[in-house]
């Protein structure tokens, strides 16, 4: 089967082939008369020569025609369609189209201001309308089609290490790909896939194809048919998915074969954000280029490069104390504004598990940088705990709310490992710090210290703590530092205070190791403060830019003035030079310039050590002065910021809950956002003794609430929320120039939804052009020579050609 | 000079000719006094009178038997010194029209121009001259003479057929023609045929034969057009016959090479007819110099006498 590039050249340029003919025809019509004498010798010729000149005219004919028709055909540019025409040429045309449903195509921006349509709307119109192109072109087409949430859902973002678990740049827990797509422990039985996608389901994830809404088919009617109404049915997600990954499982349909033209078609909105110069994006379209793929952009964004202010909150979260029934828990919500003019007077509808609170409200939000605001809660009861903040609508409504869950216990669990084998009654260190976390009646911290021996941590469960508070303890055993070491990595949070019987050679050998170990520095032993003239009004801490001490910062405080340290453990000089590195952050100083309070991540959690006692051993903060409480409050809020941060997921992602006080095959029934479908998964046994579900990718922000029997008969609940990526909100647009400036080197197109016409035809099956370009100068050849043959050609005298003759 | 005697000679033919001093045969026609030597030496010679003999005539023609009789000296005179009687046959027919494209002359007003020039040429050597116009009869003649002035008559006779307009031009007839001829001329002679020979083929040879059994010598000029010769039409053409219905619309590429094909059979049969008959053949060609066809015709013939 043949078809065209340009088929309508072909019926407008066949009827040519009768122009010979008609020329035929009229010079019938046209014959000159000449009388002449010598007739009986034409007669005789036409006698003789009849049939071989009417064969030869005949031919001449013939020929003449099939050079007209050649050269429409020609120029009409056909191709050999069939599975041989494939073969010799590769002529099968592959079409990918991939189109960006993340969130941010939920943008109704137009013209600067509030449409009707969204991004997605023009994007679905445009993928269903090149779809239909295909399937209407002559020309036969391959095609496939997804969105690429799907493809997304289905690859790790190339970013992401697939083999390492930690914690992302948000500060959220991140699970490995592998933990996170259980594709072999997928829950089976789900009830429902309100907020799972159904791909997942029923595809396997080394399936090319599987992602696709459309597999690669041929492109039919029907095909264009069901491509618009599967996009019809599919709203935008709430993802933030990155197009390398949706470019990445395109790749290899679109190279798979031989011989073939293969066009990506990525129908997406072309944030900034994605399409950084060094992104990820740009180098899975240099990889399709280099592969030969046609790459062509489809915008669907706002018709205008001017885009509407759009709010975003950004952040919600607990940003201090301890989460406890009862006592007040200050929460932050940030919002970011990212329009070009500075947005005033914003308020913040606020709720509480469901019911409405006073909300807060920014004064004004500067183009391009955000506001916070603060607000307290106190929640009764112990639990999973909803805090929403959602703004007034904008041109982007996905980016507008944000849930919160604060797990709320009865009491937050504190291990107080104290040091002195005797248990120094009111003037060790634990009493002085279990006195600070838990003061007693009266004034509630929500903080329960439990003091142990060091034996303890190899013995308890530390999962069960907030933090734990080490507290001049001189050695620890293998054991011991390899469980406090795991509950760190964990994003667990631990404290060291140092002293008397703080052996500097065992922290550095057991506890540093060099820096591998949990604690932060290493250690040269203990040194005296030099003393200071009772006039000196410096005083001997000195407090840094950090939040735990962010009270007592700016101007002179006379509780801190009031500290007077006279010994501290003194740090090793190469502790300098790790501080330097930006491994080590400083809370405290002390008047000489040497560290007296430092932080240092390790793993997901966070660990810090107090160069001198807990203790008014060395010094004498902790007697009576309120700032110890209040410093140690806050520390223990900054510790425990990691665990309880960990309830917070982005759309897309695999989400896992804990589930606590219940075993492997534990029967768990969570409801699903936005209509509270339920499904039910199947604990499994996670590491570190853990018991949690999977989610699958999750679809809706919102709070996942999972409830469980526990081994107690009880029932249980634990809450997860999801929200949107903040970065959706981020939309301004790249650009020709910008696209063009991130992928340097890279053909591509760029073309408006709006404007994209019937031209995405391309072109399928073995080109004819050159057969048919030599086919007709043979035709052509054979023409002129059989005129010639049949011609008369008269030749100049010989004298003419003498004289012709140069001399 | 009459008008039509200047419309027929053309000065640059008669100038080459004077130049090169005719050499008539002599084995057939005889030779002009003084220059050719003929086997009918004295038998054309017809006795006009006596009259008596003066210092400076020729003794040889003093007739000795009268003055043996009459002791008296008197001289021969003949009516017309002669050698050669010129009969010039020229095709007047339809045929004869054709006038090919750029042609400055019809073959017809081409072999009229020959005619007369051969004419002239024979008069101006004192030969006899008559002349024939002919298509599928004979429509004008005049017999041999020699005096100059016959020229005119000569002329006259070419000019007839076409200027009258008395009667359409006809299909050639060769062979009722060359029988009359043959029959009516009174001696034998120089029997010149201009003709393109079209029409009546099949008739030249008979009557060919017949002037040869008259002892006449004849020679033949075949009198052809370039465009018949070379056939350069091109482009879609209705050919229309000139002596007859016949007409064919054809392009004149595909069949020229049937043509000159047919052409060329029909004139070397003929060449080779006419030398079988012993009859001299020249193809004159109507867009080549008059002058030059005569030279050549009359060289040949003067090398065959050599």
């Amino acid at each position: 089967m043949t078809a065209f590039d340009f088929p309508s050249l072909v019926w407008w340029g066949l009827p040519l082939a009768a122009v010979p003919l008609f020329i035929h025809l009229i010079n019938l019509l046209r014959h000159r008369r000449v009388p002449f004498a010598a007739i009986e010798f034409l007669l005789a010729s036409q006698r003789k020569y009849r049939t071989r000149v009417l064969l030869r005219q005949l031919i001449l004919l013939a020929l003449r025609t099939a050079a007209v028709v050649g050269l429409v055909l020609m120029l009409a540019q056909p191709r050999w369609r069939t599975a041989l025409g494939s073969f010799f040429g590769g002529g099968r045309a592959v079409h990918v189209v991939v189109l960006d449903d993340s969130a941010s195509m939920r943008d109704r921006s137009s013209g600067g201001g509030l449409g009707d349509t969204t991004a997605y709307d023009r994007g679905r119109a445009a993928a269903a309308r090149i779809v239909a192109d295909l399937a209407a072109a002559a020309r036969p087409a391959q095609v496939a089609v997804a969105r690429s949430s799907a493809l997304a859902a289905r690859t790790p973002a190339p970013s992401q290490d697939p083999q390492s678990a930690g914690r992302d740049d948000g500060g959220r827990d991140v699970l490995p790909a592998a933990t996170r797509v259980p594709e072999e422990t997928a829950p089976a039985g789900a009830g429902s896939d309100a907020a799972v996608p159904p791909e997942r389901d029923r595809r396997g994830a080394d399936d090319p194809g599987g992602s696709f809404d459309l597999p690669l088919q041929a492109a039919t009617p029907a095909t264009a048919g069901r491509v618009a109404d599967e996009l019809d049915r599919r709203p935008a997600s709430f993802r933030a998915t990155n197009p390398a990954v949706a470019i990445d499982a395109a790749l290899p349909i679109l190279t798979a074969g031989s011989g073939t033209e293969r066009v990506l078609w990525l129908v997406s909105d072309f944030r900034t954000r994605d399409w950084g110069v060094a992104s990820d994006v740009a180098a899975a379209t240099r990889r399709l280029a280099e592969a030969g793929v046609t790459v062509r952009f489809i915008d669907c964004g706002a018709t205008t490069e001017a885009v509407a202010g759009n709010l975003t909150v950004e952040r919600l979260e607990v940003v201090g104390g301890v989460p406890a029934a009862g006592v007040l828990v200050p929460l932050e919500v940030s919002v970011r504004n990212d329009g070009v003019r500075e947005v005033q007077d914003v308020t913040i509808v606020l709720r509480e598990d469901g019911s409405s609170r006073p909300g807060a409200r920014l004064a004004a939000i500067p183009p391009g940088g955000a506001a916070s605001a603060r607000f307290d809660v106190r929640f009764a009861a112990a639990g999973s705990h909803l805090v929403e903040a959602e703004l007034p609508s904008d041109v982007l409504d996905a980016d507008n709310a944000r849930v919160a869950v604060v797990d709320v216990a009865e009491r937050a669990a504190v291990l107080v490992i104290d040091g002195d084998p005797r248990g120094d009654g009111r003037t060790g260190d634990a009493f002085h710090v279990a006195t600070a976390l838990a003061p007693g009646a009266g004034a509630a911290t929500g903080v329960l210290p439990r003091v142990e021996s060091p034996r303890a941590l190899a013995t308890l469960d530390l999962d069960g703590f907030d933090s734990i508070w080490l507290l001049d303890v001189p050695r620890l055993d293998p054991p011991e530092i390899a469980a406090l070491e795991a509950y760190a990595r964990d994003g667990g949070g631990v404290v060291f205070f140092t002293g008397p019987r703080t052996q500097a050679d065992a922290v550095n050998r057991l506890l540093h190791r060099g820096g591998e170990g949990v604690f932060p520095l290493a250690l040269a032993g203990p040194v005296d403060l030099p003393g200071k003239a009772a006039s000196d009004p410096v005083p001997d801490i000195v407090v840094e830019d950090h939040p735990v001490v962010a009270v007592l910062a700016g101007r002179r405080n006379p509780l801190l003035d009031a500290v007077r340290v006279d010994r501290v453990m003194a740090a090793a000089p190469l502790a300098a030079k790790a501080e330097a590195d930006g491994g080590i952050r400083r809370l405290l100083s002390l008047r000489t310039g040497a560290p007296l309070v430092v932080e240092r991540e390790y793993g997901r959690g966070t660990v810090v050590a107090v160069l001198s006692t807990a203790a008014p051993t060395w010094n004498n903060w902790s007697r009576g002065n309120p700032s110890w409480v209040v410093v140690l409050l806050e520390l223990e809020g900054h510790l425990a910021r990691g665990r309880r941060r960990g309830a917070e997921w982005i759309v897309g992602e695999p989400a896992a809950i804990r589930i606590d006080d219940a075993t492997d095959g534990t029967e768990v029934d969570v409801t699903t956002p936005p209509d509270g479908q339920v499904i039910r998964l199947t604990a499994i046994a996670a590491a570190a003794g853990r018991t949690e579900i999977l989610l699958p990718p999750t679809e809706s922000p919102g709070a996942y609430a999972a409830r469980w029997i526990g081994l107690d008969g009880d029932d249980h609940e634990r809450t997860i929320a999801v929200n949107v990526d903040p970065r959706e909100g981020r939309l301004e647009r790249v650009g020709r120039e910008g696209l063009a400036a991130a992928l340097p080197g890279v053909a591509f197109t760029l073309e408006s939804a709006a404007a994209l016409g019937g031209e995405s035809d391309r072109a399928g099956g073995l080109p004819l052009m050159r057969p048919l370009l030599a086919l007709l100068a043979a035709v052509l050849v054979a023409e002129q020579l059989l005129a010639l043959v049949a011609g008369y050609h008269p030749v100049a005298p010989r004298s003419a050609r003498r004289a012709a003759r140069p001399a | 000079m009459t008008p039509d005697s200047r419309r027929y000679l053309p000065p640059e033919a008669l100038a080459r000719i004077g130049h090169l001093e005719l050499r008539a045969r002599a084995v057939v026609e005889g030779v002009l006094a003084g220059l050719h030597k003929s086997p009918y030496r004295g038998q054309s010679v017809e006795f006009l009178q006596h009259r008596e003999y003066v210092r400076g005539d020729d003794l040889r023609r003093v007739d000795w038997k009268v003055w043996a009789r009459q002791d008296r000296l008197y001289v021969k005179e003949f009516e017309e010194e002669t050698n050669l009687r010129l009969t010039l046959v020229v095709d007047c027919s339809a045929s004869m029209d054709y006038r090919g494209l750029g042609a400055a002359l019809s073959k017809y007003e081409c072999a009229s121009t020959v005619a007369a020039s051969l004419a002239w040429l024979a008069l101006s050597h004192g030969d006899a001259v008559g002349c024939a116009a002919f298509d599928d009869r004979v429509r004008a003649a005049v017999p041999a003479r020699t005096s100059r002035s016959h020229l005119a008559s000569v002329v006259g006779v070419l000019a007839a057929p076409r200027g009258r307009g008395d009667h359409p031009a006809e299909a050639t007839s060769l062979l009722p023609v060359l029988r009359s001829l043959a029959e009516s001329l009174p001696r034998r002679g120089l029997v010149i045929i201009v003709s393109d020979l079209l029409g009546d083929r099949d008739g030249l040879v008979p009557g060919l034969r017949r002037l040869r059994a008259r002892d006449h010598d004849v020679a033949i000029l075949h009198v052809l057009d370039d465009d018949e010769l070379d056939f350069p039409f091109d482009g879609p053409t209705r050919f229309e016959g000139l002596e007859g219905l016949d007409e064919i619309a054809c392009n004149p590429r595909a069949f020229r090479d049937g043509y000159l094909e047919a052409l060329g059979e029909y004139l070397s049969r003929t060449r080779q007819q006419a030398a079988a008959l012993d009859c001299d053949y020249e193809l004159i060609r109507t867009r080549e110099p008059v002058g030059a066809a005569l030279v050549r015709f009359l060289a040949r013939r003067a090398s065959l006498v050599a």
